[in-house]
């Protein structure tokens, strides 16, 4: 049996089976199709029709369930996330675990179609050790990405020591995995 | 048990795993299916067997049936929600499962299971049990079944898919 308890290591040794067997499309499909679409439903539900109430009720359980060590800021406008220890991408650096070129990717590759079709934009940056920040706005909000500890203060995970590393991939009012610019 | 002492070959910082990620499972055989076809979900589930479980395989070759049933008591003690015995014997591993908690969870949540589903516990844990001598047979499925470890000396009949009941 392929058990929920490792998820996090067969789900990213799928990515490099399937990019083996379609290439970067259906990888790019999976995480649209299967896991937006099919796993996650229950989420698309909730933010399809509540909107960043439904992203309160989404993510809170389920990163509590997951294990994550995150901070979380709401206000009518936006909700943002700051990752300081993502569950995820953690089990893999513990467990020495690396099969497909960025499996941080899956993230915006499952959530950004989601918040396309919910009407919400995504500014997001990712570190690929575990740490990263996302913030959701409607999509005709114009307002631009918070600047460091504007809008979380204390907690935005930018103000980490170990926040900086290279090649860090950063996303500016998307909802596609394949729209990122990589900073040095 | 530390984590290094696991029979697990991957190990968490939580005791449990999340039982929404069965969502997922479930939805990526259903995705393989309809853009490759089943033959490709059955290599998918050999091959994840003989690669990313070739840790297992490993250790099963080195230490025989007593591994696998070690393997198999922190597996389904790992996963929410699964009522599970496991025997060990001196020519195969017994383990009966009375709840499997992946069929338990999609049921309870509502959610369409790919009827082939209970093959993949055949199929990866063949890949799993042969580098290590030995055989695996299913029978039953759709929330209940035995799974058998038999040492491949036995000689034991072939699996017959009809064997393993499609789930719903």
């Amino acid at each position: 049996m392929i058990g929920c308890y490792d998820f996090c290591g067969h789900y990213e040794w799928t990515f490099e089976w399937l990019r083996q067997q379609g290439g970067d499309v259906a990888v790019k499909a999976y995480w649209d199709e299967s896991i937006h679409r099919d796993s996650q439903t229950h989420a698309s539900k909730l933010i399809t029709d509540k909107g960043i109430e439904g992203m309160k009720e989404y993510w809170g359980p389920t990163l509590t369930d997951e294990g994550a060590v995150y901070e979380r800021t709401v206000t009518d406008d936006v909700f943002r996330i700051d990752m300081h220890e993502c569950p995820s991408k953690g089990f893999l650096i513990r467990n020495g675990l690396h099969q497909f070129k960025d499996y941080c990717d899956h993230c915006m590759g499952w959530i950004g179609p989601l918040m396309k079709d919910a009407g919400f934009v995504i500014d997001h940056e990712h570190n690929h050790c575990g740490q990263c920040w996302w913030e959701m706005r409607r999509a005709n909000d114009n307002t631009a990405a918070s600047k460091t500890a504007e809008l979380s203060g204390d907690h935005d995970v930018r103000l980490r020591d170990d926040w900086k590393q290279p090649n860090t991939d950063h996303y500016d009012r998307s909802t596609d995995s394949d729209d990122k610019s990589t900073l040095p | 048990m530390t984590p290094d002492a696991s029979p697990l070959p991957y190990t968490d910082t939580k005791p449990h795993g999340h039982a929404d990620f069965y969502f997922a499972i479930n939805a990526t055989f259903r995705f393989i299916i309809a853009r490759f076809g089943y033959d490709k979900l059955r290599q998918y589930w050999s091959d994840i067997g003989t690669s990313y479980y070739k840790p297992v395989s490993d250790n099963w070759k080195r230490d025989g049936l007593t591994a696998v049933a070690d393997y198999w008591r922190a597996f389904f003690a790992a996963e929410p929600g699964a009522a599970v015995e496991v025997i060990k014997r001196d020519d195969e591993v017994r383990i009966e499962v009375r709840t499997c908690p992946m069929i338990k969870h999609l049921r309870d949540k509502n959610r369409e299971i790919v009827s082939c589903f209970c093959q993949h516990c055949h199929f990866v844990s063949e890949a799993m049990a042969a580098p290590a001598g030995m055989t695996v047979r299913v029978t039953g499925g759709n929330g209940t079944c035995v799974q058998r470890f038999i040492l491949l000396s036995r000689n034991e009949p072939a699996q017959q898919l009809g064997d393993i009941k499609e789930a719903a």
